[in-house]
């Protein structure tokens, strides 16, 4: 087991520029930490692993949002972030010739979409066309702080997959933080109080053991309920 | 138009409503249940009196500051009460700096009512000079941060500061200093009215989900000394009954509190 | 107004029993707010300050983004039941003043280039106030940053000196604030345990040239300590989450 030091803004990470990876930053030659986060050093890389931050966007993000506002050309959706998402018509597989925007979409509406393209001013455009995009009209979203995402998705999805095979509930996790889960309420209920531990309790020692556990025993307790 | 708001909290408003609908409530709390109050007094050693109260996540620090001045010309036998609340932007996403808005003021002149109208403070023996000079108490609340019910953490904060309060008669040399008078504990309640339901001590969720609650303010005897239904909604006569037995009940378990402070 | 004849050393000591370079008693605790991106409590003698961070977020209204860095608002503000005689609510010439050149320090070390049209906010808040609290606050404001994951190149440790009774101390009291002839609070940039630069610089009284060097170097010994205490309270909180976060991250 490493132990990832915790590094602040501005402490010296390495002298090679080429090392730099994300979450840091180069400046005469040196490579500091640009932000508060879990030091990642291998011989080739030295990154910094985000502890808190608000989303930012990046290409190709799977993300949760509200739509804001509809207009002609599309849909403004708030994506959880500094900066707003745009849908346009053309990128929403539901949009017919025949059918007026807000027809599809309205204020409000929850939709799973896909981060398509960033321009240099932050303008960020979103696709729905991927076969994990859709509108959300039922389930539940929870919200989470967004460097907690990886987290909850596991490695190699391990914790999705655990939650889909013990509980049965439809679960996709938006980059920026917000997670739609669908399924029996009960078994949602199991869900959202798994993803609390999670991005609250991450010193604890094998914590995938420990939501396997909670998650098997919780269902033990909802079956014997429904028993009796 | 939504200034800065909180997407979470805004998706959760129908998760707020399902759970209510199954006679739950998202924190597990029951319908009348208060969240963990923490009262702690004299934190600001420089001002007269103090007190920061948190209900759950939510934090409010109240300080009394006092000086003599003139009298209102028609209570020349009485000390005055002057509250004020800063919902300052440190609190919350969605507070913007600026002189207080509706809210802000709302929330000042509930928690004043409850003082005032108790009676809770003396104001007689407040008099330095019958006309002339009387004993200025400012009650200051100071929002750190809104996880829900800013409303009775302040009352609260606000009497647990007065309690704590010593009169500084001897910085402006006129006598020495003694206990602010205190002679009852007025606590409010507040209620959110979601839908149907009404659910006591809100948390930022069920605010979130309504805008709209009832706050009521009772002195040690159970007498009503405030009352204030907030937001656009119609009540029926029987949820405001309830409402109003259940906050008189509520009222005396956190008025054993405060005789602790 | 004329000076009054206070003496404030007597026998080589300062009124609090201070050596001419201590600190007064510092307290720090991160992440003490649950709305707010980022915070810190801190008391840096009788002063007891709160500083949130919000942000990146959006700005509004929406004319005042800037399209290629974000926009930093910083806001001192003092309670009114802060200082001896009350002050009333709201933004005076001072606290404007002290915003300004405090958002002003904080503006070199926030990387803003990363984050075009949008906003970061920081709030500080003066719950009691006893000299020092700008730079109080900006020691606060400074950690509460870093508790929000904003990227910054480093930190800003800030600490002021005066120069009383023909002596220069380190981190005025009330009364040698009050009293004293000259009174400088500074800021630096921090990186990788070292000072890099000077962030903030005001002065009001009347020193020497050489008087102000031999300031500027109490300042920075000053500035290492508070710099040290302000890294141990962000590792202490965070700490404990390190050791089993990245295994579980790809």
């Amino acid at each position: 087991m490493a132990s990832r030091p915790i590094v602040l803004p501005g402490e010296l990470l390495a002298s090679n520029p080429k090392v730099a990876g994300s979450g840091t930053y180069v400046e005469n030659g040196k490579v500091y930490a640009k932000f508060l986060g879990l030091l990642d050093k291998t011989d080739t890389s030295v990154r910094v692993i985000p502890l808190k931050g608000r989303y930012i966007p990046s290409v190709g993000d799977v993300v949760i949002g509200v739509v804001r506002e509809v207009t002609a050309n599309g849909w403004t959706v708030d994506i959880n972030s500094p900066y707003q998402g745009f849908l346009p018509v053309t990128e929403n597989p539901e949009m017919r010739p025949n059918k007026k925007p807000n027809d599809v979409l309205d204020i409000d509406d929850i939709i799973i979409a896909k981060v398509l393209n960033i321009d240099p001013k932050m303008k960020v455009a979103l696709t729905m066309k991927d076969r994990m995009c859709r509108a959300v009209r039922f389930g539940r979203i929870i919200g989470i702080n967004p460097a907690r995402v990886p987290r909850v998705i596991g490695k190699k999805g391990s914790m999705i997959k655990l939650f889909k095979a013990e509980l049965g509930v439809q679960v996709v996790v938006g980059k920026n933080g917000l997670i739609w889960v669908s399924g029996d309420r009960r078994k949602v209920n199991i869900v959202e109080e798994s993803i609390y531990i999670i991005e609250s309790e991450a010193h604890t020692d094998g914590l995938t053991d420990r939501i396997t556990e909670f998650v098997k025993r919780r269902k033990g307790e909802l079956n014997e309920q429904r028993g009796n | 138009m939504k200034l800065n708001d909180d997407i979470i909290l805004d998706i959760r408003r129908d998760y707020v409503l399902g759970k209510l609908r199954d006679g739950e409530r998202i924190d597990g709390r029951a319908f009348n249940d208060y969240r963990e109050i923490k009262i702690e007094t004299g934190v600001i050693d420089k001002a007269e009196g103090s007190a920061l109260v948190s209900i759950g996540n939510t934090q409010v620090v109240v300080g009394i500051k006092m000086h003599p001045g003139e009298p209102f010309p028609d209570t020349p036998d009485k000390g005055i009460i002057i509250t004020n609340a800063e919902l300052v932007p440190l609190a919350s996403p969605t507070f913007e700096p600026g002189p207080p808005d509706e809210n802000s003021v709302e929330l000042a002149r509930v928690v004043d009512r409850g003082i005032r109208e108790s009676e809770a403070v003396d104001l007689s023996k407040l008099v330095i000079e019958e006309g002339e000079k009387v004993w200025l108490v400012f009650i200051d609340i100071h929002a750190l941060d809104d996880d829900g019910n800013l409303m009775d953490a302040s009352s609260l904060a606000a009497i647990s500061a007065l309690l704590t309060t010593t009169v500084p008669a001897e910085r402006f040399e006129i006598g020495e200093d003694f206990p602010l008078p205190v002679r009852d504990l007025p606590v409010s309640v507040t209620t959110q009215i979601i839908g149907s339901y009404a659910v006591v001590d809100p948390c930022k969720d069920e605010e979130y989900a309504s805008k709209n609650f009832i706050t009521i303010t009772t002195d040690s005897d159970d007498n009503i000394v405030a009352m204030q239904k907030s937001g656009s909604y119609l009540m029926s006569e029987k949820m405001l009954m309830d409402v109003l037995d259940t906050s008189i009940r509520k009222a005396k378990e956190s008025r054993k509190l405060l005789k602790e402070v | 107004m004329s000076k009054e004849e206070i003496k404030l050393i007597i026998d080589g000591k300062r009124l609090d029993g201070r050596g001419f370079e201590d600190l007064r008693p510092i307290k720090m605790k991160v992440g003490v707010l649950k709305r707010a991106d980022g915070s810190c409590y801190l008391e840096m003698g009788k002063n007891k300050v709160v500083a949130a961070v919000y942000g990146p977020r959006e700005v509004h209204p929406r004319h005042l983004a800037d399209p290629i860095q974000a926009v930093i608002r910083y806001r001192y503000n003092m309670a009114p039941f802060s200082v001896e005689e009350r002050k009333r609510p709201g933004p005076d010439r001072r606290s404007v003043e002290i915003s300004k050149v405090s958002r002003e320090a904080i503006e070199t070390v926030v990387m803003k280039e990363l984050f075009p049209r949008s906003g970061i906010d920081i709030f500080v808040e003066v719950l009691q106030a006893d000299a020092g609290s700008r730079t109080a606050c900006l020691n606060a404001a400074s950690v509460a940053l870093v508790d929000a994951g904003v990227p910054m190149k480093g930190m800003i440790s800030s600490i002021a000196v005066a120069k009383v009774d023909d002596v220069l101390v380190l981190d005025p009291m009330k009364e040698e604030d009050n009293y004293g002839q000259a009174d400088i609070p500074f800021a630096f940039f921090m990186r990788n345990d070292k000072i890099e630069s000077i962030a903030l610089l005001q002065m009001d009284g009347r020193v020497s040239r050489d008087e102000f060097v031999q300031a500027l170097e109490m300042a920075k010994k000053g500035a290492m300590k508070i710099y040290e205490m302000q890294k141990e309270a962000i590792k202490t909180k965070y700490i404990i989450e390190s050791e089993e976060e990245v295994n579980e991250i790809e």
